[in-house]
């Protein structure tokens, strides 16, 4: 018997590759000695690369193929995540294109863990078999946990790596039980063959080793996704790490996980749904439930996003628990329209914290209506997303949600998502009451000014009182946070535009839906 | 029956030794075992984060050795394919050392 070469379908494999030769490149060009090379010429190559792997995504759409020995699947909802990926590691790379934790850590290593993490994000996002969603999951999180403590002077940033490094781990260890207790009970590694054997043998569904099996896959995956019993890591590494950090890390690790989630809850473990569906329903209610109380009174603007991201995490776990085709054409949109409003929020938060001396504190955004329209108009739209109000993208997403929860007959959990958004409304408009009502900032607790520019709103406002449009907010001003602005205005935009026209998103989100092939 | 033995065996020796054998503690005896010499370690002693640094990169490179056996041994029945697989296997490394080098991971502190 000699062994043959494998067949390579280096189409359906372009996006990963595309990826790790450009981390490689990057994390080589980050070793030349000219500052010019490190200070824009990596973070150019790795929009490059980023933009080169979206490219190949939209190529490889509507392929439907599944690659190296049936371990990856080549699908829209792969298709789809990659982009979304591609969307929050390019916001990413933008905002902390003046960040200090690329400084300090070294431009060439942050870019490429960043890229690394990507691809993790890909591989996990397409993943058919329960190494590959092993695999996937620690090459997304290694770089993220390094990523969280590049602020290599500021404790806070090496407390929050160091915490997700620890509560990333368990989760990592507990999943790995799980998947090995699922291996064991079916026989087999590939989602396909997991869902033959769980559908063919009797017994197998309610065996016990299936059941610990699936229980200890769903806390690895509620660390993952910081759903409520799990969730405690998620404020403090939220606050702790570098901003541009965070908003790459609430986008785009929860669609990987929840991609990954999707794909081995509502395809391999499909049979045992009456089994996880109940305790899914009731995680997700927790996560609503704990996120949106926790987020009541935090003054933190990360904190509280973080808190709301667990929300979040809830609204999204109720589309897992339908587990049909409209659930995760739902939870798809919901997905794309989380991101957008995420980084338009993120984006203001990046620009503040470098405009004013209150850090991510509320304090922050006083005042930003008037001085900063440019800025304050995307963050209001993001809160009012975040809450769901009408004409916004996500009064869309969570419009699909309830409808796919109610259809799917979890009605309840479709009315756990109506109590939780209006829950969410008290805290989501503080921050645009703080921006939009009160015109002068709190004088209270004031640190000293840093002596640059564009160091507090008053400041700003004596400089340039007319400042109307902010996106070209004047090459006069050193610290001008033009591409912030830019990032925000963007995304902003975008939240309003799938609010008022979600089709374009609906057909994506419907094509990705499909691709699973529920019912 | 076989485990039953062992199981008991195990827990005879370990017990009986504890109850009867003779016990004279020391100064001597409570120090971490270093090959039969007394121990030059301080309590306040830490090993140079070199030694890490060295380790890690040392299993690196050491399992690329292992990976490149089985493709030595079948390397015939792949011809060509295992030849580029190698040579990108091999140049992913060569960008790690360089990578190691030019940092001065080698240079020792």
């Amino acid at each position: 018997m000699t062994p043959e070469a494998p067949h390579i379908d280096w189409a359906g494999l372009s996006p990963i590759v595309a990826l790790t030769a450009g981390g490689i490149v990057v994390l080589a060009a980050g070793l030349f000695r000219g500052a010019w090379l490190r200070r824009y010429g990596v973070p150019l190559l790795t929009l490059l690369t980023l933009g080169a792997t979206a490219g190949l995504s939209i190529w490889q759409w509507g392929e439907d193929k599944a690659i190296v020995s049936r371990a990856l699947a080549v699908d829209d909802l792969a298709m789809f995540l990659n982009l979304l990926f591609c969307a929050g590691a390019i916001a990413a790379v933008v905002l902390a294109l003046r960040d200090s934790s690329p400084e300090e850590s070294g431009h060439g290593e942050w870019h490429a863990l960043l890229i690394s993490s990507v691809l993790g994000m890909t591989v996990l996002a397409s993943a058919q078999n329960l190494v590959v969603v092993f695999l996937g999951f620690e090459l997304l999180s290694i770089p993220l946990y390094v990523m969280c403590a590049t602020n290599l002077r500021r404790s806070k940033s090496l407390e929050s790596g160091l915490k997700y490094l620890i509560v990333g781990s368990v989760g990592s260890a507990t999943l790995l039980y799980g998947l090995a207790m699922i291996y064991g009970a079916t026989g087999a590694t590939g989602f396909e063959q997991i869902a033959t054997a769980l559908s063919s043998q009797a017994g197998l569904i309610d065996d016990p080793l299936t059941l610990t099996g699936i229980g200890l896959i769903v806390v690895g995956f509620c660390f993952k996704v910081s759903a409520a019993p799990f969730h405690q890591w998620t404020p403090d590494v939220y606050e702790g790490a570098p901003t541009p950090v965070t908003a790459f890390m609430a986008v785009a690790t929860k669609a990987a996980a929840f991609g990954a989630f999707v794909r081995l809850f509502d395809v391999a473990l499909i049979d045992a749904a009456t089994n996880w569906s109940p305790l899914l329903a009731a995680v997700a209610v927790a996560s609503i439930v704990v996120g949106n109380v926790g987020a009541l009174t935090q003054t933190s603007l990360k904190r509280l996003l973080a808190w709301s991201s667990i929300a979040q995490a809830g609204y999204m776990l109720a589309a897992v628990v339908v587990a049909d085709r409209e659930g995760v054409e739902a939870l798809a949109f919901y997905l794309a329209v989380y991101l957008v409003m995420n980084l338009a929020a993120f984006a203001v938060i990046v620009a503040r914290e470098r405009e004013t001396p209150f850090g991510d504190d509320i304090r922050s955004l006083a005042g930003l209506g008037a001085s900063r329209p440019a800025l304050a108009w995307p963050m209001t739209l993001a809160m009012l997303s975040l809450a769901g109000i009408p004409a916004t993208a996500g009064f869309i997403g969570k419009f699909t949600l309830i409808g796919a929860t109610v259809d799917g007959g979890y009605t309840w959990l479709g009315v756990a998502i109506v109590v939780g958004s209006m829950l969410s409304l008290y805290y989501y408009l503080r921050v645009v009451a703080a921006m939009w009502l009160s015109d002068v900032p709190v004088p209270a607790a004031r640190e000293p000014v840093p002596a640059i520019a564009g160091g507090s709103p008053e400041l700003d406002a004596a400089a340039d009182p007319e400042d109307g449009a902010g996106q070209d907010a004047g090459p006069d001003r050193p610290v001008s946070q033009a591409e912030a602005t830019a990032v925000a205005v963007l995304f902003g935009a975008a939240t309003l535009f799938f609010g008022i026209l979600p089709s374009p998103l609906f057909d994506l989100a419907r094509d990705a839906g499909s691709a699973l092939g529920l019912l | 029956m076989f485990v039953g033995l062992g199981t008991v065996v195990g827990a005879a020796f370990a017990l009986i030794n504890s109850y009867l054998g003779p016990r004279r503690p020391g100064r001597m005896k409570a120090d971490p075992y270093e090959c039969g010499l007394p121990s030059e370690v301080k309590e306040d002693f830490r090993f140079g984060i070199s030694f890490y640094l060295v380790a890690m990169l040392f299993i690196l490179f050491d399992i690329e050795v292992i990976f490149l056996y089985p493709v030595a041994v079948q390397l015939k029945a792949f011809g060509t394919f295992a030849l580029i697989e190698t040579i990108v296997f091999i140049s992913l490394l060569a960008v790690a050392f360089v990578y190691v080098w030019r940092r001065g991971a080698l240079e020792w502190r």
